[in-house]
């Protein structure tokens, strides 16, 4: 008798969709790691700056912006002005500067957010979909078109990251939004990877075998079946990443790559302070890093938290 | 076949080897504290096969484990209780370990003794495997699998029984004229590489450090015409004579550890038990004394060159280990102790896990579910296998199994476990044909029968589930499922007593004792 | 299978993906105007006219023939050596693949450094750790791994700059470490530098590597120099590395020990740290194994990074100035060898994994 108990609980539970209890347990079980609570609540809080950037620009000082240039202030020094709190608040990190222009950090850092955090949210999700879209149906449609899909993403994978970014740069033009397309390319592999391979061994279990027993239709399998059982790595992958592109799409941005240096992106604002190193300014270098390594860290907390949430080895 | 009996009489002796007493484990999880064992108290005999049976849960591994001290910790830690093995209580310390405060059932505070749990690790250490050992249920998975068959028995080896193989290489080592005769002829008569030859030969004497020489003397000597006295020569060479001596002096190194180790033990159990201790004391500083003194040369120098005398040792070892392999019905034994756990079936693994726990002679061995994850053919050489051991070499055998029918195979006396607790314990003859607990009997009619007119029987089964061993039932634990359940059952725990002679029950059915 | 087989086998197959590689650059390449093409085989300064040079070049490339056959013609002239050329302001002009030649040994001494550097330190560390888990040291390496991983690469280089580097901050008592390029030019006499060393170009001979290069010619404050440089880059490439590796060892270790077979090993009475190092360890390093790969990838990807940011003339800072002054043959070749690299190093990482794990069957 217990047995047979055993047996059909078993198979409700590995058939069932997500629901609404399930979602509050993870929540709370989520919510009682002392870094994944810090850094969600970091992170969201970097969101809504990101979004105020966006929708009420004028809390900035500014009516609207677009670049560096609306930062803009001036003063006799040669040399970037050190923090201060005696200037106003558009002083508080100090000032750096671009040949003859001369812009306020505190400012220029807050409205980066929305572009650093925007490009990067497009760039994960983009990729995340083209992905997980090429992986599931690859595995699921099979062999010719995943030999195909795992020649190309070896190609992918036989090269660093920066190096493709850096072609792909080079190939459609030198201008921020193709640095975000370049991104999206490079990163597209790594889902299409992960959801192929969730996807194959998803394909061997025996509820999709019974459902296609049943008589569903393969593109039915693959949205109620896989698609859902693939989705929780991903999202794992997808919390886990947004902290990795803002850190490569600041460093692109460092680099130079796009054309115009008036992008007001963390990764531009930094490059700006090299050049006045060597005489000891070291706050246009050290203060927006330090925004973005906080903004990096919690996602990356965050992302941890969620992963041994909802890894399912490590659940009872 | 008579002689085999009288054997078995004569192993089947009355002091016992194991002695649990009033056995106590615990474990601390986020969910609540689990009762796992609740005073289990039980004997094994010298020589006997003593089986442990019980539903899955009711505790049977976690006895085992126990007895061998291997609960994870956390979440888990024995809480009371006595364990005699081989006379020696492993749990003599157990109070002063650590301090456990509980506050409710989710919230425990457990303070560790570092130093002092050092310490009993270190004296585990040297029971475990010496004094007794353990095979496993999944013997894929008990298995290291990047270590090879041989290296993990060698593992053992090394360990406990380096007297033992110090002796049996300057028995080797002493090479007369008479060995020097042998290796010529068998020379002689080999037709093949007399390179590979002298390779097997010194590796299988266990003096490796002659195969560079001898080989020597073949490249000066292109017609392979040995002389005698040359080789001669050699096997008494200064560099031979120095390992001989190294050797001699590391095996009366390692004869005085361990004495050393058995004086500690028996001051432990001194120390228990209230005696007065100076007598042990100042022989435990006596010896000391001497080993700082004597062995001091040899322990500098075996930290240098410990790589090369452990290779001696090594394939000293490695020869032992053929012969265990040997031992437990394992084909091609050479070639097998080089292969890994992957290459060989599940009975061969098994096999190797028998062999590997008998590396260093324990006086007991318990095997915990050891052919349940095989299948029948297989189970059936496993249990001769474990029944001859028994026999041949009287080592006393605690059998772990769910198995009723493997229970009325092996042993000679019975242990029924339910929930953590020893419920009934007997002859199996007893408990077969006269069970007394109900749950006892339960077990047994569930057993389907296959005779003439059993046909249209329906299966019998106990009503109920295993309880939560977190929450678990009051008094007896098995009241809510017993069918003569009575009042006094849910209130109070009854007691284990000796109703006929050997055998034990614990239920209200039979005897008023409360625990 | 034999283990001989199994290396072979593993080396075809590099072949096919870098010829998809190849393919991939050649179809980029081909996709730019034909006037860029061409120009990097024009040299003004030679006595051919101009139009007769812009035919010789078109016939070398192929381009009157179909589009695959210009395929087999660019893999000809990649084994010839023809790699095209580039112009890189300030920084090198001249063919590619001498120019590939000239850097990326430094490069390569970087990628090593930090390397074997991270190696050394994740080890002993990891084991330690790992053994311990959800203790202070543990906490502490979590913690480690948790910036490592979200620092950006090159800030952290920037940081060291400030931190450690000479001539930052006034009266920086650590101030020690040079900031840029690869060793201190006023050990050099330009009016009369030794043979060893082009100084227009900026290399040394015969390895390209200043460090042994001056070892070999004896020149010891030169090598010294190139050491003391060495010092930040390697520093900030390190702390990447073994905030990944730490990570995985220790995970690694954690499963590892809540196997059957420690049980096992306890039960024979075998010592605690020969558990670890021997049970626990061993079989704890071989999820880190299947990563290392990856590790270097990225590793790879800092380099470029970081030689920006010292200014360290290696190969990421030729394959970046390519991308900024548009040198198509510069970004193809750079692309190529830094694919080729990366498929050497997971080759060596595959084999390495497969004698490590006895499990593995070729």
């Amino acid at each position: 008798m217990a047995e047979i108990q055993v047996t059909k609980q078993f198979q409700r539970e590995v058939k069932r969709r997500p629901k609404v209890e399930d979602f509050k347990n993870t929540a709370k079980l989520f919510f009682k790691n002392k870094f994944a609570f810090a850094g969600f609540v970091i992170t969201v809080i970097y969101f809504l700056l990101a979004l105020l950037d966006e929708v009420y620009p004028s809390y900035l000082g500014v009516s609207s912006y677009s670049s560096l240039l609306s930062f803009q202030v001036s003063y006799s020094s040669v040399l970037p002005l050190p923090p201060t709190f005696d200037k106003g608040w558009w002083y508080y990190m100090g000032t750096t500067q671009l040949g003859s222009y001369k812009f306020a950090l505190f400012p220029s850092v807050l409205g980066a957010l929305k572009f650093d955090m925007g490009y990067s949210l497009i760039i994960v999700l983009a990729g995340a979909a083209i992905g997980v879209i090429l992986g599931t149906f690859s595995a699921t449609y099979g062999k010719y078109l995943d030999e195909v899909l795992m020649r190309v993403t070896d190609v992918f994978f036989s090269l660093p990251y920066l190096i493709i970014a850096l072609a792909f740069i080079f190939i459609l033009g030198r201008y921020l939004i193709y640095v975000v397309y370049a991104l999206i390319i490079v990163w597209w592999p790594i889902y299409a990877r992960l959801a192929r391979g969730q996807s194959l061994y998803v394909k061997s279990t025996k509820f999709v075998e019974a459902a296609y027993a049943a008589g569903s239709s393969r593109i039915r399998t693959v949205f109620s079946h896989i698609l859902p059982n693939v989705l929780s790595p991903v999202f794992i992958q997808l919390s886990l990443d947004i902290g990795s592109i803002v850190q490569i799409f600041a460093a692109l941005d460092y680099l130079g790559v796009s054309v115009s240096p008036y992008i007001d992106e963390l990764g531009n604002i930094i490059s700006l302070g090299q050049t006045y190193l060597s005489v000891g300014v070291w706050w246009p270098i050290v203060l927006p890093g330090i925004f973005l390594l906080i903004f990096t860290v919690s996602v990356n907390m965050m992302g941890d938290g969620l992963r041994d949430v909802l890894d399912p080895r490590l659940r009872r | 076949m008579e002689e085999l009996q009288e054997v078995k009489q004569k192993t089947v002796q009355e002091e016992p080897y194991l002695i649990v007493e009033d056995l106590v484990t615990r474990f601390f999880t986020s969910k609540g504290i689990v009762k796992a064992l609740e005073k289990v108290s039980f004997s094994v005999r010298r020589g006997e096969v003593y089986g442990l049976v019980g539903e899955s849960g009711c505790g049977k591994s976690v006895t085992a484990t126990s007895i061998m001290d291997l609960i994870p910790d956390p979440p888990g830690r024995i809480m009371g209780g006595k364990v005699y093995i081989d006379g020696f209580n492993i749990l003599n310390d157990l109070p002063k370990l650590a301090r456990i405060t509980i506050k409710s059932e989710t919230n425990v505070i457990i303070k560790r003794n570092k130093r002092l749990q050092k310490r009993h690790n270190y004296i585990m250490s040297k029971i475990r495997g010496k004094k007794i050992a353990m095979i496993f249920q999944e013997p894929a998975l008990a298995l290291n699998p990047v270590l090879r068959i041989g290296e993990q028995i060698t593992e053992n080896i090394m360990l406990h029984n380096r007297v033992e193989i110090a002796e049996s290489i300057i028995r080797r080592e002493n090479l007369g004229e008479k060995d020097v005769v042998d290796f010529l002829s068998a020379l002689e008569q080999y037709k093949g590489d007399p390179r590979k030859f002298i390779n097997t030969w010194t590796r299988n004497n266990a003096v490796p450090e002659l195969e560079e020489p001898i080989l020597d003397l073949l490249r000066t000597d292109a017609s392979f015409e040995f002389k005698k006295s040359e080789l001669l020569a050699l096997v008494n060479s200064q560099k031979h004579q120095t390992n001989l001596g190294l050797v001699s002096l590391m095996r009366d190194y390692y004869k005085d550890s361990d004495a050393l180790l058995d004086l500690y033990l028996k001051l432990s159990e001194a120390e228990e038990r209230g005696e007065d201790t100076t007598k042990l004391e100042s022989q435990i500083k006596e010896y000391e004394r001497a080993i700082r003194g004597s062995y001091s040369f040899l322990r500098l120098k075996m930290r240098f060159l410990k790589r090369r005398y452990d290779g001696i040792f090594k394939a000293e070892a490695r020869k032992r280990a053929i012969e265990l392999l040997n031992l437990v019905n394992i084909a091609e034994p050479a070639r097998i102790v080089d292969s890994y756990p992957h290459e060989l079936s599940g009975g061969m693994q098994q096999r190797s896990m028998i062999a590997m726990a008998l590396a260093s002679n324990p006086k007991m061995l318990i095997a915990d579910e050891p052919t349940t994850a095989l299948d029948v053919t297989t189970q059936a050489q496993i249990l001769d296998l474990i029944r001859d051991l028994n026999k041949v070499i009287g080592m006393s055998v605690l059998f772990i199994t769910h198995d009723l029918a493997v229970i009325a195979e092996m042993c000679t006396r019975v242990g029924v476990m339910y929930a953590g607790n020893l419920v009934e314990e007997g002859p199996v003859n007893e408990i077969f044909s006269k069970p007394l607990h109900p749950y006892t009997s339960g077990l047994l009619a569930a057993i389907p029968k296959v005779e003439a007119g059993t046909r249209d029987m329906k299966l019998e089964s106990i009503q109920g589930s295993v309880p939560n061993l977190i929450k678990p039932p009051s008094g007896c634990r098995f009241h809510p499922r017993c069918k003569f359940k009575m009042d006094i059952c849910s209130e109070q725990k009854p007691r284990l007593v000796e109703i006929s002679k050997g055998h034990k029950v614990a239920c209200f059915l039979y005897s008023s004792e409360v625990a | 299978m034999e283990f001989k087989y199994f290396v072979i086998r593993r080396l075809l197959l590099i072949i096919p993906t870098f010829l998809g590689l190849v393919l991939l650059v050649f179809l980029i390449m081909r996709s730019f105007p034909t006037a860029q093409l061409v120009a990097a085989y024009i040299n003004r300064k030679l006595a051919i006219p101009v139009s007769v040079q812009i035919q010789m070049a078109k016939a070398q490339l192929g381009l009157d023939y179909p589009v695959p056959v210009q395929y087999f013609y660019y893999i000809g002239a990649l084994f010839r050596g023809d790699w095209g050329t580039m112009n890189l302001q300030n920084y090198y002009t001249g063919p590619v693949l001498q120019g590939i030649a000239y850097f990326f040994p430094n490069t390569i001494q970087l990628a090593i450094f930090a390397t074997i550097l991270s190696v050394l330190i994740a080890l002993p560390l990891g084991t330690y750790i790992g053994s311990r888990p959800n203790s202070v040291s543990d906490q502490a390496g979590r913690i480690f791994s948790l910036t490592g991983y979200a620092m950006p690469a090159f800030w952290l280089g920037l940081l060291l700059q400030i931190g450690l580097g000479r001539g930052v901050i006034s009266g920086n008592p650590v101030g020690v470490f040079p900031i840029s390029f690869p060793y201190s030019v006023n050990l050099i006499n330009f009016l009369n530098p030794p043979a060893w060393i082009n100084t227009s170009l900026g290399i040394s001979y015969p390895t390209h590597i200043m460090l042994f290069d001056a070892l070999i010619h004896g020149d010891f404050p030169l090598a010294f120099s190139a050491l003391m440089h060495l010092v930040l880059p390697v520093l900030t490439l390190t702390y990447g590395i073994l905030a990944g590796l730490l990570r995985f060892i220790r995970a690694g270790m954690v499963d590892s020990s809540n196997q059957e077979y420690v049980k096992t090993a306890r039960s024979k009475g075998v010592p605690e740290k020969v558990i670890i190092k021997r049970h626990i360890r061993k079989n704890g390093l071989i999820p880190t194994l299947t990563v290392v790969g990856l590790l270097f990838a990225s590793l790879l990807g800092g380099v470029v990074l970081i030689e920006d940011v010292f200014n360290y003339k290696g190969l990421g800072l030729l394959a970046l100035n390519s991308v900024l002054d548009s040198s198509i043959y510069g970004v193809a070749g750079t692309t190529l060898v830094f694919g080729l690299i990366l498929m050497v190093t997971n080759l060596v990482v595959d084999i390495l994994y497969a004698l490590y794990d006895p499990r593995i069957r070729y």
